[in-house]
């Protein structure tokens, strides 16, 4: 006697099970951070590919010290304010302080300076040594095309002496929404009035040519595979992969070695600091009163919602106030230099409107 | 007198108790299968229908500002807001182009030497390696773009064509280890798998009986193969290449790592480009919400219908020749 189960019923049975299965995974699934009263475990953040070394770097002493974990997205500035307008991330990391029209869509955002580094102008030329000069006008033609080769007499003029092959220079740029851009193409602005009407300063610009790299790693990735090629990056990255670098004149007409020194001389020209956490500080280019100031310097910020939607704004100050003056020990490993005191102070000034 | 009742031809089913009790469950379970079934086809055209109402509901913003201008505009630069997609469109069309000339004479050489010139030892594991291409995920063939392919094409291969063929505009230019030479490459690589098992399926299907008689009238194999096996699977082999075209299209993730990302059209090989996936996939998580976001989307928008108007031609291109 065979006993015959109809194809249907088999199928329906199977479809109903998966519907089950379905609903009990989903509904199981519950996000990890506990809401409203309790502790907070872990923070989650996105964004600058520049201070990714230091965030991670202040992961584990943070972990030990307030069982708080740190998760970080290096995904770049621009997506980092991104994820941070859609509530996606606890903080966000740029290296640009918000735009006016990025700040309405943040509704209430603050920005806080909360590591202070540079974008070096890196190069790979085959015979040629690192420490070439340049200048804002020279930089500003080489990624406008006006500059077309490593021999070119402007570039020469600068480096007498130096044997500069007739390589064509390739310039390379970021194509996601970066921080190193923001600060390269503000002091390309300020150097060249062509520059600012043709390009503009932006975290993202519309570039006539070149290649585009994707973080500062791409970046890195370009750099290395291409001759003649020259990229504005961040120093760790410049620093830890050993490109040659150039030396970029400054308002008082010197070439100031990229390093901490140099970035500290930068930012102790500042006057006032605000203490709105609305606006950002710019560093790019400073007087002419402070010779030994790296004209290329520029502040990375934290930006935190007034008020967080969980109970992550106090684990979010904590962990800011932390990082803005114990955290500050780890920078110079990473070639951060220190905040001066003067922002350390502005920062807590601001943390306290954090909800 | 013992008159047995004579048992009537019945069924099984019948006979049997738990059985007759399942003439419900089969027509519970035939209206269930129709009903399961009906609710996935719905599904399938209800996401489609979705997806392509939210693309042009997110796009709006762009669609409303540019109009169809869009497509012919060259500047794409989100610090004035003005954005066109004619370059990307353009870095698409020509990478997918080369793409598909070049792979589909190689696909077709290998389904023919597969199907009719190979011992047949041979057949099943070239087969097999030729699929293990189609396997290969698009981030690696990447990155093997960027670390092996991009010093190949940057110090070897572009220098010698420039050296021979720099008087052609194709060729002229700097030899870059980053541009659309490396991207065509790289697509090339993708498309092959798919056009050549499908070409490989298609050739199969070849009557052997008008293979054997091209052959008993005294042609030669190629011949035998131009006769009689190419003619009857021309309308597979347009379904097979309109498929690579598409998965061509597609790719965004490989071809922004080695295509250098520069919106511009220029004539030579050797500069960097854009399309229109790429573009989107290494702008997307940075583009502000706006006229830029909307942009991206409207790109996606135009890469839809293209892709529709692509399959729907080769349906017809099929549909006419299977109809003699």
């Amino acid at each position: 006697m065979k006993r015959r189960i109809p194809a249907g019923l088999l199928l329906g049975a199977l479809v109903a099970v998966g519907i089950a299965v379905g609903i009990a995974a989903c509904g199981g699934s519950g996000s990890g951070k506990p809401t409203g009263s309790g502790s907070v475990r872990s923070l989650t953040g996105a964004g600058s590919t520049l201070v990714a070394p230091l965030v991670s770097e202040w992961t584990a002493p943070y972990q030990q010290q307030a069982g708080v974990e740190i998760t970080y997205g290096a995904i770049g500035s621009g997506a980092g304010i991104e994820s941070i307008v859609g509530r996606t991330v606890d903080f966000a990391a740029s290296d640009a302080p918000l735009t006016a029209s990025q700040a309405t869509v943040c509704k209430g955002c603050l920005e806080i300076p909360w590591a202070l580094s540079a974008t070096l102008v890196a190069y790979n030329v085959k015979g040629v040594p690192s420490g070439l000069r340049f200048t804002g006008q020279v930089l500003a033609g080489i990624w406008t095309g006006r500059i077309t080769t490593w021999s070119d007499p402007r570039i020469r003029k600068l480096n007498p002496g130096v044997k500069l092959p007739d390589t064509r220079i390739v310039p390379v740029h970021r194509t996601d929404g970066s921080g190193d851009t923001y600060a390269f193409t503000s002091y390309l602005s300020q150097s060249s009035a062509a520059f600012k009407s043709e390009i503009g300063s932006a975290t993202s610009v519309s570039w006539p040519g070149g290649i585009g790299g994707n973080g500062n790693s791409g970046v890195g990735g370009v750099l290395a595979s291409t001759n003649g090629s020259i990229a504005y990056m961040a120093i760790a990255y410049v620093f830890e992969n050993n490109f040659d670098y150039g030396l970029v004149e400054n308002a008082a007409g010197k070439f100031p070695t990229p390093g901490i020194r140099s970035i500290a001389a930068a930012a102790a020209m500042l006057t006032t600091v605000p203490t709105s956490g609305t606006s950002g500080i710019s560093l790019v280019d400073p007087p002419a009163s402070e010779p030994a100031a790296y004209p290329l310097a520029t502040f990375s910020y934290v930006l935190v919602p007034t008020a967080s939607t969980t109970a992550a704004g106090t684990a979010l100050k904590r962990f800011i106030s932390w990082a803005v003056t114990a955290g500050q020990r780890y920078g110079p490993d990473l070639d951060f230099a220190p905040l001066p005191a003067a922002v350390v102070s502005a920062d807590q000034q601001i943390l306290r409107k954090v909800r | 007198m013992t008159t047995s009742t004579p048992t009537p031809e019945v069924s099984g089913r019948d006979r049997n108790p738990f059985l007759a009790r399942t003439k419900l469950a089969d027509k519970l379970g035939e209206r269930g299968l129709r009903i399961c079934t009906f609710l996935a086809a719905l599904l399938a055209v209800a996401l489609v229908v979705w997806i392509v109402c939210k693309l042009v509901h997110s796009a709006w913003p762009a669609i409303d500002r540019f109009g169809l201008a869009f497509v012919v505009h060259r500047v794409w630069d989100p610090v004035t807001g003005q954005f066109g997609a004619l370059p990307f469109l353009y870095g698409t069309a020509l990478s997918s182009l080369l793409a598909l000339l070049v792979a589909t004479p190689v696909a077709i050489a290998i389904a023919i030497y597969l199907t009719e010139l190979a011992p047949s030892f041979l057949r099943k594991p070239v087969a097999m390696l030729v699929e293990l291409l189609a396997a290969i995920p698009s981030v690696i063939l990447g990155l093997w773009g960027i670390l092996v392919l991009g010093p190949f094409l940057g110090n070897h291969l572009e220098p010698f064509l420039k050296s021979f063929l720099g008087w052609l505009p194709l060729f002229s230019g700097t030899p870059s280890p980053y541009g659309m030479l490396n991207a065509s490459i790289i697509l090339t690589i993708m498309v092959l798998p798919i056009i050549t098992s499908v070409t490989r399926e298609v050739f199969q299907t070849t009557p052997v009986a008008d293979k054997e008689g091209a052959l008993a009238l005294g042609a030669t194999r190629w011949e035998m193969i131009k006769l009689v096996v190419l003619p009857q699977a021309r309308p597979g082999l347009v379904g097979a290449v309109m498929l690579g075209l598409g998965r061509a299209i597609g790719e965004a993730i490989a071809v922004t790592q080695v295509i250098g990302n520069a919106a511009q059209i220029k004539a030579s090989l050797f500069a960097s480009g854009g399309t229109a996936a790429a573009q989107i996939a290494s702008d997307f998580p940075s583009a502000n919400p706006g006229v830029w976001q909307a942009s991206l989307i409207y790109l996606a928008v135009i890469l839809l219908v293209f892709s529709a108007l692509a399959n729907i031609a080769a349906r017809l291109i099929v549909r006419h020749g299977t109809v003699r």
